[in-house]
């Protein structure tokens, strides 16, 4: 039975039901008209924030029909032979993609090569083998990476990475690769330093923070019982991360790459300070090429002719239809991980 | 334990420690990286700076001069990408983690097209606005810049205005609601504030990104020489002045371009450093 | 301690004697296809404290969240039947939420004090439902401090953060903020759950003397809880309303075998 005890502070007893007093919760034409105006109001709120979430719709698909559009007199003109071309001539006005696709995959490809084990390894680090007190610090430098903007890779590679390439490691590569059997023909060539490997290794560079930080984020969601579990049965750290870690997480390991490709993909002012911006194919990677993104960056203020823009516009397109189905693979991959946490 | 089991576990232990010194080279890869990178930037750049860098206009071929008429035009299409962008950004998020709960497949399809937006390359941005405000006016414009800016703002205020948002607990929505207050006053009113910390790091985040950017804005505002008088026209920024400058032959261009690259580095990085250690310490969800 | 002379309307005759404040007739909830309350019937006498108990899931809060259709803010949850607030049926299509929650407040499991200052937490509800001056509006905030039982601990630092009261402290903001709306009817939500006893203690004392101004209906899984502070005790048991009567009596002669089961523990 609940006890009363005395009044305490003077609080009074008024003989009214307590809401009628101020008018609250009296139901008047007042408050009812008060109730309607509140209603129009959340439906107004409601409506702007929907078109603002919409916009996010609009905003992509507008920029891929407006890129089609923008195109379609070289797609027009040059049909599917766009793709295949490796013809470049502003003058006759013959465009093809070939040069520019081929540049922007192999150096993706260079880049993935070095990123994929250097991620895997940072990310083993961080979460297995560091000592607490560093894995804040040496994460968020890691991080920064990341935060470094594209034109300042593209700076320190002209001025200081493509100089150390042509004086100390591509003579080197030339010399004791460029004999080896099949592969040999990718590592012949003059150490001019710009060129499709350098290009490949700082697009790497600039990836590893991407791939990382997705690999250590999936890393820890992996729950310790199943972890300790495998360290329970004798299990080396290596072990547990190889067979049982990587296993649990690989669908988002996975989407992480394919993060990673895609912004590799359409980098543009790393690539083009060190690719070279030359029209020329070659099998060997110390010699320079071109990439989507980097011939769309040099030429577009120097299309003279409406063809010559379009074809400029037609590349973008490509490129832009390449990393939405490589971003939607990524973002797929990550969000079946996420289910699987429940989340 | 017999011979054999014994080299087997040795094998163990060595792979083992094998993968332990990869995964502390791999690290140590990474940040020599970032160390060269950064040494070279910053000693390349002090070097160049002057306190002309602040003064003077951008200098005709070979010439010297400054970076102001880019820093003021960075500094311009900066604020109108966030000052487009950030609202859009918030609204959308807002809808996202609040006033979509009967339309779950409308709502994950724009968190998904939003991911993508997220990590699009500027330069395919920068191709769209040039179709939709710079071909149908006929020139180059500071206000297409910032459009194009803005456009990278949006994604990355929306994702994080999400996020945030659903951080906070349900619980408070409800508190407010129970006190009879309408849905759009509880979200402004207490939600937003709740919430502040991580909104305010998106929108701050989303400027240290476009800070950096040069692909959108070469063919959107494009570049000039002088103090735009106005946003109609063609303007400067300091990253579209560093790539110029930098592919040219001249030394003087050279140590301008440095100077550009320095202090765009050192903004965007105290950006980033600065916000998310004001985040950790303002976490919505209580977390220390 | 000055009175609220704010009287705007004319006082209403008063209820004849045991009318029920809130009554439930045949009353299911859905959460989507999950039927959690089944046909509940339920008078909730004004002006006491009424507890709902019952082990976990037997569907005490949600019943409770049906009497200020909280509810109402998510998808796919749906109430059929009738809850009668002094005669009207505030799950009808145009009873407004906004005003039912005037005359119902709520107090949750947490506290969860708005990132605001002390008075602003409890002038929230004020401001937008009233145009006070600042005078009567810190006359309200007052008095319901002083009806938490909070005004003495913090009238020297109502400026300062809710944010840095102590777990306890935090839970009678809750109380005074719902009470400064002077609703008709207080919920609380297993209000006690994540305090201390001594915490608890002080809120339990709470009650016994805000049922003089409000019906309070309390949710909680602590028996003796229940038996310390109500007057009448519902027990419900996988969303059914197995019994409902004085709290001395359901405690030491309960009807139904279930109950009993419930209140020696042999299970829950």
């Amino acid at each position: 039975m609940a006890r009363r005890r005395p009044r305490r502070g003077g609080v009074p007893v008024v003989s009214a039901p307590p809401a009628a007093i101020g008018g609250l919760g009296v139901d008047d034409a007042r408050t009812r008209a008060r109730a309607a105006a509140e209603t129009r109001q959340d439906t107004v709120f409601r409506l702007v924030l929907a078109s603002s979430a919409t916009l996010v719709l609009v905003v992509l698909g507008a920029a891929a029909i407006s890129m089609l559009w923008g195109g379609r007199l070289a797609f027009e003109t040059f049909g599917w032979h766009f793709i295949v071309s490796d013809e470049w001539d502003a003058v006759e006005h013959r465009f093809g993609a070939f040069v520019p696709i081929y540049g922007t995959l192999v150096s993706s490809a260079i880049a993935m090569v070095i990123a994929i084990p250097v991620s895997f390894g940072i990310a083993l680090f961080l979460t297995e083998i560091a000592p607490a007190w560093m894995r804040g610090p040496v994460g968020a430098a890691i991080e920064l990476l990341a935060g470094i903007p594209s034109i300042i890779y593209g700076m320190w590679g002209l001025f200081s990475f493509v100089p150390f390439m042509a004086a100390n490691v591509l003579p080197w590569v030339d010399h004791n690769l460029g004999g080896a059997p099949w592969v040999g023909a990718l590592f012949r060539g003059p150490p001019l330093g710009i060129g499709m490997l350098t290009a490949g290794i700082v697009l790497g560079i600039m990836v590893i923070p991407f791939i990382s930080s997705v690999m250590r984020d999936v890393f820890r969601t992996v729950p310790a019982s199943l972890k300790e579990s495998a360290y329970a049965l004798g299990s080396t750290t290596w072990e547990v991360v190889w067979q049982v870690v990587l296993p649990y997480t690989r669908s988002a390991v996975v989407g992480g790459i394919f993060l990673g490709l895609g912004r590799a993909l359409g980098e543009t002012m790393a690539v083009t300070f060190v690719l070279g911006n030359a029209h020329q194919l070659s099998t060997s990677l110390l010699m320079p090429g071109n990439s989507i993104a980097a011939t769309i960056a040099n030429e577009f203020t120097e299309a003279d002719s409406d063809i010559y823009l379009s074809s400029l516009i037609a590349l973008g397109f490509l490129l832009f239809i390449v990393t939405f189905i490589v971003l939607a693979i990524a973002r797929l991959m990550l969000a079946s991980l996420a289910r699987k946490e429940g989340r | 334990m017999s011979r054999a089991t014994g080299l087997r576990y040795r094998r163990r232990r060595v792979t083992d420690v094998v993968a332990k010194v990869l995964g502390v080279a791999a690290t140590g890869f990474g940040l020599f990286w970032l160390t060269w990178i950064l040494l070279v930037t910053l000693s390349n750049g002090v070097q160049a700076l002057t306190p002309r860098i602040f003064t003077q206009d951008t200098p005709p071929p070979g010439g010297d001069g400054g970076l102001a008429n880019a820093l003021f035009g960075s500094l311009e299409m900066s604020l109108l990408g966030v000052l487009i962008g950030a609202p859009l950004g918030v609204a959308a998020g807002t809808y996202l983690a609040e006033f979509a709960e009967h339309r779950p497949a409308w709502r994950e399809t724009i968190r998904f097209v939003n991911d993508i937006l997220l990590s699009a390359p500027s330069i395919v941005l920068g191709l769209f606005v040039y179709t939709i405000a710079v071909r149908p006016v006929g020139h180059f414009s500071g206000w297409a810049g910032g459009l194009a800016l803005a456009l990278i703002v949006l994604p990355v205020v929306v994702r994080t205005t999400d996020e945030t948002l659903r951080l906070v607990p349900d619980i408070m929505r409800e508190a407010a609601l129970s006190l009879g207050i309408p849905r759009w006053k509880v979200t402004v009113q207490v939600l937003y504030r709740a919430a502040a910390p991580g909104i305010l790091t998106g929108i701050l985040l989303g400027l240290a990104r476009i800070s950096g950017e040069t692909a959108p804005l070469l063919f959107t505002a494009l570049n000039n020489q002088y103090a735009a008088t106005s946003l109609n026209a063609p303007t400067a920024s300091v990253p579209v002045v560093v790539f110029q400058f930098a592919m040219s032959p001249y030394e003087s261009w050279h140590a301008l371009a440095w100077a550009g690259a320095f202090i765009v580095t050192v903004f965007v990085l105290l950006l980033s450093v600065g916000t998310r250690a004001y985040l950790l310490r303002n976490r919505v969800d209580g977390a220390a | 301690m000055p009175m609220d002379t704010s009287v705007a309307v004319p006082v209403p005759a008063p209820e004849k004697a045991g009318a029920p404040k809130l009554s439930v007739r045949n009353l299911d909830f859905y959460y989507g296809a999950y039927h959690a309350l089944k046909n509940i019937n339920l008078d909730i006498p004004e002006r006491k404290v009424t507890a709902i108990i019952g082990p976990s899931g037997c569907g005490k809060s949600t019943l409770l969240r049906i009497f200020n259709r909280i509810y109402a803010a998510y998808a796919g949850q749906k109430a059929t039947g009738e809850v009668l607030l002094d005669g009207e049926n505030i799950l009808a299509d145009g009873y407004s939420l906004n005003q039912l929650r005037t005359r119902v407040g709520m107090v949750f499991q947490r506290a969860v004090p708005f990132p605001l200052s002390i008075y602003d937490n409890v002038a929230y509800g004020l401001r937008h439902h009233l145009k006070l001056s600042r005078a009567h509006m810190d006359e309200r905030v007052e008095r319901a401090l002083r009806e938490a039982a909070l005004w003495d601990e913090v009238k020297d630092k109502l400026a300062s953060s809710a944010l840095s009261l102590s777990g306890g402290q935090q839970q009678r903001l809750c109380i005074a903020r719902a009470v400064a709306l002077r609703p008709q009817v207080l919920l609380l939500d297993e209000p006690t759950s994540a305090l201390d006893p001594i915490a608890t203690g002080r809120i339990e004392q709470l009650l016994a003397d805000l049922q003089d101004e409000y019906t309070i209906v309390i949710v909680t899984h602590n028996m003796q809880q229940a038996a310390r502070v109500s007057s009448h005790t519902a027990y419900m048991f996988l969303g059914e309303m197995i019994e409902f009567g004085v709290t001395a009596e359901l405690f030491t002669r309960p009807q139904r075998r279930q109950t009993e089961d419930y209140i020696t523990g042999r299970f829950g």
